[in-house]
């Protein structure tokens, strides 16, 4: 039972940032039926932000600010940073090739995500970079928390989820409440119509960048308080958000976060209870069943072929 | 004797009934032309006949054997070919290309004997290229020469449509679904046509079922015209009976349906 | 119709009222004949067979040990010939196929690690080559074929993570394999040793002569290679080929002319991975090794710039594609070569683009006289600013023309390639003069980041080169060097 509630910690912990780099797949999907390879690389930034963020505020050990504005400036940080990579991206490594054959941009990302993050290795070298959040304020954020039975949920743990899922509540908000968000979904609908009935495009596209790598760089950050972060986490971290927004159907806001949550579960039970190694093979045996018996994914809509 | 038989087929997308309980039969020979205005479900038809699009209810017969459910591809090579109303040609391939790809269906020569080139493999290659020579010489010297190993993209909007029938002939069909071939043609284009599909029965001998908005194509191809309307036939028969039934009239020019609200 | 020669038909007027179709094609006619001795040169070189240029090439390929006697060169060309063969497989998936593959070199992979299986004291199993090589060549067909399976209804995207996921999967397997299910099936991270070279009978096709490399395996890669092209190119003029570029350029089109597009794109999957492991097969026995981290995203985006460089669908481009990116990548290892090759392709590319305008020129000239000039500036302020060593080739020219600081500050390197990225952008960005005015800087910006930033580190830096050449390529050319102009209306 112990092992359980541990490993549902882990799951939420670990699927809460898979779900939002899945978002960040998924609104790009949706508006411009692209998948974004680069998108694990701009999550990797993202964590480096976080970083440099960090050391010039004093490093965990002597931090100049308080703890909850230091984690903060350091979420922050990264996702107006990841933003503007992003929009960067998308303007020149994108946005020429939209009438371009559907493999042409695909091609372009895989080359945008090789090109971040070996321009990363070159600057910042190989090594693992670890924010050391356990010389923060006493050990404070690993000993503080709560327990359900016996099992201590970290206040860490606590922060990730909840601000995780703060941002997807605010997401969810801005893309159904907003008018930029309303023309995003009329976008991701039909773009052609949407371009006749006066949306924006170009501006819509942007938006839609600016919000999936916000996330991206939030994720990037929440992740790398527990785990050490290097320049080529972007590839398989991608790869894991990409695989949950298919599951969870691609396009799909609602789908990205449950195909997350999925991810999370899967990856942390089969972690548990049967190997540590091989996980993967688990969530790649659960990707094939998607494909195989439910191809839109839980939450996507079949499309109707048109002639 | 029908060639096709098409027995109180259904199919809706959502709530929307596109076509409803459609009864169509084909004889061997004929020429049979659609018509009804913009969403009557004509190109559905269409789709649903070659395959692409599955019925919710009903048979669709070819030589009294059920084609529902088939793949396209096993429905092509039965002996149904089509046109499309959009131009769906391999653009980046040459037009003797186009013409070539289309024998795939009754041709046999496999990978390990293309990689060695065996006489058998050889011997079939003559005869489909010999094939596409054939059903291109059909239209005169517009598809001919020079413009054989020219991409398609290069060819005029008329040369596509003629390319694009020159294509479905060479999988060797026994009936032959024509969507709108006259569409975007002028006026000299347009009677040209009308000409080549009577020739097509002629010298081709295929059976033909053609959608067309052009009344004139229709008035001079037809041997029998059906009507539709929302997924519904509304009137069958020759072209003169059809163009003047009161129902047809009012599906296109919806002046009785305005006058009874 | 008597008149089937495909030259040099007259199309004459048919009647009157002929309107815009025949008017088109009697300029259509104008344009496809080129004229003048120049046209002519180029029709006489188009009308050469292909058959011809594959024994040209070969014919010259094989003549390199002859003057090279280097065994690295003589390696380096062996793995040249190894892309060339991977180029060819993955031509056939992506060119004609037209199918995202990000597992290909997963394929690779698993023919190494099966010859590697097949042929060591791993098992104890020595099976003879001519068993071994076509046993792997079937298993990596099959597994293509495995692969292709759940994703075979599916669009591209659908089909590129279900791939990219089976090359990670196999990463996993190989690290992991050497405790599955309590058996060491894969070695785990340190591979199969001592995998057997290629054996006839008793005779051993050794990989070392002396100590260095032996350039029988050279010229094995090289007949493989030659008979790998003319199979593909014989499938590829067969009504298989057709099958798969009729349904790569419009699927329910090809399915309705009675093409089985699952099938094809099932076949063409299978052929790719089918080339990859026979690569594989080679890439083991002259190694004598394989390990786990060969196999993996790097060596991916490598293939895939190769193709995309030469021209998907062009089996003569993806070859030219593998002759010019493999060497490349080789070269910019060595700092002292790399700056060589950086300055080549400066002047190359400033001389290539001033044909079209004689303002590069003037931009040329300026910049290298605004080089000079900031060199002794920040020279008379602090001479530790331009006291950084150059190295190897180009030295003494770039001496006294890029700054180098003698010790390079933490903030530099970033700022420096940062700016260079942010000034590259802004020139793609504005017009006319500015556009000019902006290069100069970004050209000297670009010579000190070489020759501070990427020289320092050849690793990332060789395959930055190679993602923007895959950026760039997309954009501006992205039938490559020799493919064919292709056009999609959507």
């Amino acid at each position: 039972m112990d092992t359980f509630l541990q490993l549902t910690v882990d799951a939420l912990t670990l699927g809460s940032v898979y779900a939002l780099i899945a978002l960040g797949y998924t609104l790009v999907y949706g508006v411009l039926k692209l998948l974004n390879f680069a998108h694990g690389d701009v999550f990797m930034v993202g964590s480096f932000i976080g970083f440099g963020v960090l050391q010039l505020l004093g490093g965990t050990s002597k931090p100049v600010v308080p703890v909850w504005l230091l984690l903060v400036l350091m979420v922050l940080a990264a996702m107006v940073g990841c933003a503007v990579l992003g929009v960067v991206i998308e303007r020149f490594a994108y946005r020429p090739l939209r009438d371009a054959p559907r493999i042409a941009p695909l091609i372009s990302a895989l080359g945008v995500s090789f090109f971040l993050a070996n321009s990363m290795q070159l600057l910042f070298g190989a090594t693992p970079r670890n924010y050391n959040i356990f010389d923060l304020a006493n050990a404070s954020l690993y000993t503080k928390g709560f327990n359900v039975g016996n099992v201590h949920v970290a206040l860490l743990r606590i922060i990730t989820v909840v601000a995780a899922f703060v941002l997807m509540v605010l997401l969810w908000f801005l893309v159904n409440r907003t008018r930029t968000g309303k023309a995003m979904r009329a976008t991701s609908y039909d773009r052609e119509a949407a371009a006749m009935m006066g949306i924006d495009i170009d501006k819509v596209i942007v938006f839609t960048f600016v919000l999936g790598s916000a996330l991206a760089g939030a994720g990037g950050v929440l992740q790398s308080l527990r785990v050490p972060t290097t320049v080529a986490i972007g590839f398989v971290v991608g790869l894991k958000g990409f695989t949950a927004a298919v599951i969870g159907g691609i396009g799909s806001i609602p789908g990205a976060m449950a195909g997350g949550l999925i991810l999370g579960f899967a990856e942390s039970f089969s972690q548990g209870y049967i190997s540590t190694k091989w996980s993967d093979l688990i969530v790649f045996s659960i990707l094939i069943a998607f494909m195989i018996f439910r191809p839109q994914g839980l939450l996507g809509r079949a499309d109707i072929r048109k002639v | 004797m029908a060639i096709l038989d098409i027995n109180g087929v259904s199919l809706s997308f959502g709530g929307l009934k596109v076509v409803d309980g459609l009864d169509l039969h084909v004889n061997e020979g004929e020429i049979v032309s659609v018509i009804g205005p913009n969403g009557a479900g004509k190109t559905t038809l269409f789709n649903l006949i070659t395959g692409i699009y599955r019925p919710d209810e009903g048979d669709i017969t070819l030589d009294d054997q059920s084609i529902v459910g088939l793949q396209p591809h096993v429905i092509s090579q039965r002996g149904v070919s089509r046109t499309f109303q959009t131009l769906r040609l391999f653009l980046n391939m040459s037009v003797k290309e186009n013409v070539m790809a289309a024998a795939y269906g009754h041709t046999r020569a496999g990978v390990f004997r293309s990689m060695l080139r065996t006489p058998g493999m050889r011997r079939e290659e003559r005869e489909i290229e010999r094939l596409a020579q054939e059903r291109l010489a059909f239209f005169g010297k517009r598809l001919m020469g020079y413009r054989w190993d020219q991409p398609a993209y290069s060819l005029s909007y008329a040369n596509r449509r003629r390319l694009e029938i020159a294509r479905a002939t060479a999988t060797n069909p026994r009936i032959l679904l024509l969507d709108e071939p006259a569409a975007g043609m002028n006026p000299s284009e347009t009677h040209e046509i009308t000409e080549l599909i009577g020739e097509l029965r002629t010298e081709g001998g295929y059976t033909i079922l053609v959608i067309e908005h052009d009344m004139h194509v229709v008035e001079g191809i037809s041997d029998r015209v059906v009507a539709l309307d929302h997924g519904v036939k509304i009137a069958e028969g020759s072209f003169d009976a059809v163009a003047t039934n009161a129902k047809v009239v009012e599906a296109y020019l919806g002046l009785q349906t305005a006058a009874t609200k | 119709m008597s008149d089937s020669t495909p030259h040099g038909s007259h199309v004459p007027a048919e009647g009157p009222a002929v309107g815009q179709d025949e008017w088109v094609a009697r300029h259509a006619e104008q344009r496809f004949m080129p004229g003048g001795p120049l046209g002519a040169l180029e029709d006489r070189i188009r009308r050469v067979p292909w058959w011809a240029w594959l024994i040209l090439f070969l014919a010259a390929a094989s003549t390199l040990p002859v003057f090279e006697h280097s065994g690295y060169v003589r390696y380096v060309a062996f793995s040249t010939v190894l892309y060339m063969l991977l180029a060819l497989g993955l031509n056939v998936v992506v060119g004609w196929g037209g199918l995202l593959d990000l597992g290909y070199v997963a394929f690779y992979g698993i023919g190494a690690y099966a010859y590697a299986m097949l042929d060591s004291d791993k098992f104890g199993i020595h099976l003879p080559t001519i068993v071994s090589v076509p046993l792997v060549v079937a298993i990596g067909a099959i597994g293509g074929f495995l692969l292709g399976l759940p994703s075979r209804r599916l669009t591209g995207d659908y089909l590129a993570i279900v791939t990219l996921f089976f090359l990670q999967l196999f990463q996993t397997i190989t690290t992991n394999g050497d405790a599955a299910f309590g058996h060491n099936l894969t070695g785990g991270p340190n591979g199969i040793l001592n995998v057997d070279p290629f054996h006839l009978g008793k005779h051993d096709l050794v990989v070392q002569h002396e100590g260095i490399f032996a350039v029988s395996y050279f010229y094995v890669a090289l007949a493989v290679f030659a008979v790998v092209f003319v199979a593909l190119r014989f499938v590829n003029q067969s009504r298989t080929g057709r099958a798969w570029r009729s349904q790569r350029e419009d699927p329910l089109a090809a399915e309705a002319m009675g093409m089985p597009v699952n099938w094809l794109k099932l076949l063409s999957f299978s052929f790719g991975a089918a080339v990859a492991a026979l690569t594989g097969t080679l890439f083991a026995a002259q190694s004598a090794s394989v390990f786990p981290l060969t196999f993996y995203f790097v060596l991916l985006i490598i293939v895939y710039t190769m193709v995309i460089l030469g021209g998907s669908g062009s089996q003569a481009g993806v070859v030219a594609g593998a002759v010019i990116v493999s060497p490349l990548l080789e070269l910019l290892r060595d700092p002292g070569k790399s700056r060589v090759i950086f300055f080549l392709a400066l002047v190359g590319g400033l001389l290539l683009m001033s044909r079209r305008s004689r303002a590069l020129g003037i931009v040329a000239i300026v910049t290298l006289a605004f080089g000079f000039a900031v060199h002794e500036i920040l020279g008379a302020i602090d001479k530790s600013w331009i006291a950084g060593e150059h190295q190897g080739g180009f030295a003494g020219v770039t001496d006294h023309w890029v700054v180098a600081p003698a010790h390079m500050a933490r903030w530099i390197a970033p700022t420096s390639y940062i700016g260079l990225i942010a000034a590259v952008l802004l020139v793609t960005m504005v017009r006319g003069r500015l556009r000019l005015a902006l290069l100069v800087p970004t050209v000297y910006l670009t010579a000190f980041v070489w020759e501070n930033v990427m020289l320092a580190k050849p690793e990332p830096a060789r395959y930055i080169v190679l993602g923007v050449i895959l950026i760039a390529l997309m954009i501006l050319r992205p039938n490559g060097l020799l493919g064919e102009r292709r056009v999609e209306i959507v």
